[in-house]
């Protein structure tokens, strides 16, 4: 799958690729191989930065810094914008379901879903 | 008994019309002969008077009014950070009801022979006080008549109200849809990501972005007032939960007078209640399954989020040039009101053309309503403490200006670049203070205003323009 695809996607956030977001995209991948050929990087980079932002931002664990916070709000709305372009609605909605499952969890100090585990059913919900 | 209505239009913000014919109508059509012709203003900033209609003395009595009640005397009524249940429309305009209250908002007139019992020189008055507005008096005619008394005129019913009127219009219809549906949503959720965000928005908040999402939802032609309150409360949400975020990176205590989530309850349940929100919000408006409505909102997102990034890089070099402060608020600040006003005309179907001026009316709306804010840091009748911005080194426009001005300029910089204690902070705020930064601000904050007004002058609106004036107008005049 050809990165420059996502050129647009990454404006901002080329830094976190070679940072743990790249193999985040690739773990989704094999995921979204039902999906037509072009939306396949978009929702595949999507889940990606769903599960980096939360990362970033410490979601469940230790606070992040503020800058660091701010570059994983980055990475969720990013996402966002990916879903709202490319996905289909019952996909965007059920990624936003486990973003409200996993932070509602991190709010009440219980312990959350896997992210990824989460992402992978959504990416299944088309 | 008869009872009527009589309305009107006004044409200046202050302005005395005289009715005295029109009720001279009203007694003879209803063929009284003998009684009282009774006379009460509907309205809260429109009074009544008899007095001469003599050109100058009517300037004196404007003039008269102006010094007793100032438009810019500073009200409490204009503090709409402090107030609650503020209508959709509601205009800056607290001079005007105080200078209601020094007239009258009742008045009868005798009649006999069928005519005005008035004195050489008496003409009644109705008096606007905040125009220009459509406006109404309700008059009951009680006494003798020459014959059953005939129906001058249809009334129309009381709960039909104007859309730019006073009272409980359509305004006010929107703003409780709004409010009920953000009970609602969080009526739902979990108490650990509600609770906190519960607080945040009954403690109030001016509900620009929702109020903009509703008004130009009924622009179009398929205006869905329920839809359009979900997409509103959705926008408010996702608006707050930007705001729990940013006090934590701003290490903000208080907002809207109270703890902030992070100062509260720290910085990790402040992370996971913004996180709840911002998915919420994306989830709700992805549930309207309009997907031009939704890019066009996650779009504003992500220029929030990247100029939240640029704001806390450029405090290094603080207080930052012209330049930075535009592109940083026209992503922090106006896409968000860009988005609200394009996505209220999306979800109604508006035209592409009509979808463009609203969003660049909510672009250049915002970047005015953000160097208002800005200006709100210097005023000491504001409620908040003076200098919160300088302290935090957040961007803020009045500094920019003032740190180039040739006089001031150098001790500012001096200042900035040392630690910011109270005595700093305070000498900051005197010395833009009494620079002209103010002053050119709010010039540019009203040109930016005239500007958006200006968008809406080549576009079919449907009846909504007058009301989308008074919002952009509201934006700069909380200082005045």
């Amino acid at each position: 799958m050809s990165v420059h695809l996502l050129d647009r996607e990454l404006d901002r956030l080329e830094g976190l690729w070679e940072d743990g977001l790249s193999d985040a995209y690739r773990s989704y991948l094999d995921a979204v191989a039902a999906y037509e050929p072009a939306l396949q990087p978009k929702l595949a980079l999507a889940a990606a930065l769903v599960e980096m932002g939360l990362r970033l931002q410490g979601l469940g664990g230790p606070a992040a810094a503020p800058p660091t916070l701010l570059m994983g709000d980055l990475c969720l709305a990013r996402s966002s914008r990916l879903l709202a372009g490319a996905a289909p609605q019952s996909v965007q909605i059920t990624f936003a379901r486990a973003i409200e499952e996993m932070s509602a969890a991190a709010a009440a100090g219980r312990a959350a879903p896997a992210t990824r585990e989460l992402l992978l059913r959504a990416l299944e919900a088309r | 008994m008869i009872a009527n209505r009589v309305r009107f239009e006004t044409t200046h913000t202050t302005e005395f019309v005289d009715i005295t014919n029109r009720l001279r109508d009203e007694v003879r059509r209803s063929g009284m002969r003998m009684g009282r012709l009774h006379l009460q203003s509907l309205h809260t900033t429109l009074g009544l008077a008899v007095n001469e209609n003599e050109p100058l003395l009517l300037r004196d009595f404007e003039g008269m009014l102006a010094r007793l009640a100032p438009a810019n005397a500073g009200y409490e009524h204009d503090d709409f950070a402090r107030r609650f249940d503020i209508a959709l429309d509601e205009p800056v305009n607290g001079h005007a009801h105080c200078r209601q209250l020094l007239l009258t908002g009742f008045a009868t007139v005798l009649v006999e022979d069928s005519e005005l019992v008035l004195g050489r020189w008496q003409s009644v008055f109705a008096v606007e006080l905040d125009g220009p507005r459509h406006r109404e008096l309700a008059i009951q005619l009680d006494g003798e008549f020459a014959s059953p008394p005939r129906s001058p005129g249809k009334a129309a019913p009381l709960a039909k109200r104007a859309r730019n009127g006073g009272g409980n219009g359509a305004g006010n219809i929107g703003h409780d849809l709004i409010e009920l549906e953000l009970a609602r949503q969080l009526l739902v959720d979990p108490g650990p990501v509600s609770e906190p965000m519960r607080r945040l928005v009954e403690a109030g908040g001016k509900r620009l972005r929702p109020k903009l999402v509703q008004l130009t939802a009924g622009i179009g032609p398929r205006s869905e007032p329920l839809r359009a309150a979900s997409l509103a409360a959705a926008v408010e949400l996702l608006h707050n939960a930007t705001l729990i975020h940013d006090d934590y990176v701003d290490e903000s205590t208080h907002r809207r007078g109270r703890p902030t989530v992070a100062a509260a309850e720290g910085p990790e349940r402040a992370i996971a209640v913004g996180d709840y929100y911002f998915a919420k919000a994306t989830r709700l408006i992805a549930e309207i399954g309009n997907r031009a409505v939704t890019s066009t909102i996650a779009e504003a997102l992500d220029a929030i989020c990247a100029s939240q990034i640029d704001d806390v890089a450029l405090r290094g070099r603080y207080p930052g040039d012209h330049d930075s402060y535009l592109r940083v608020v026209r992503g922090k600040t106006a896409a968000l009101f860009a988005a609200a006003c394009a996505s209220g005309a999306l979800l109604s179907e508006a035209s592409p053309e009509i979808v463009a001026s609203l969003r660049r009316y909510g672009d250049l709306l915002g970047v005015a309503f953000q160097m208002v804010d800005d200006l709100v840091d210097f005023s000491p009748s504001s409620g908040k403490p003076v200098g919160l911005d300088i302290r935090q080194r957040v961007l803020s426009l009045p500094l920019i200006y003032a740190a180039e001005d040739r006089k001031v300029g150098p001790e500012i910089r001096r200042l900035l670049e040392g630690n910011l204690g109270d005595a700093e902070v305070g000498r900051v705020a005197d010395l833009v203070a009494s620079s002209d930064a103010l002053e050119r601000v709010r010039g540019e904050a009203q040109a930016l205003v005239d500007a958006a007004v200006r968008e809406l002058e080549t576009i079919e609106l449907d009846g909504w323009r007058p009301t989308l004036i008074r919002l952009a107008h509201s934006a700069v005049d909380r200082l005045s």
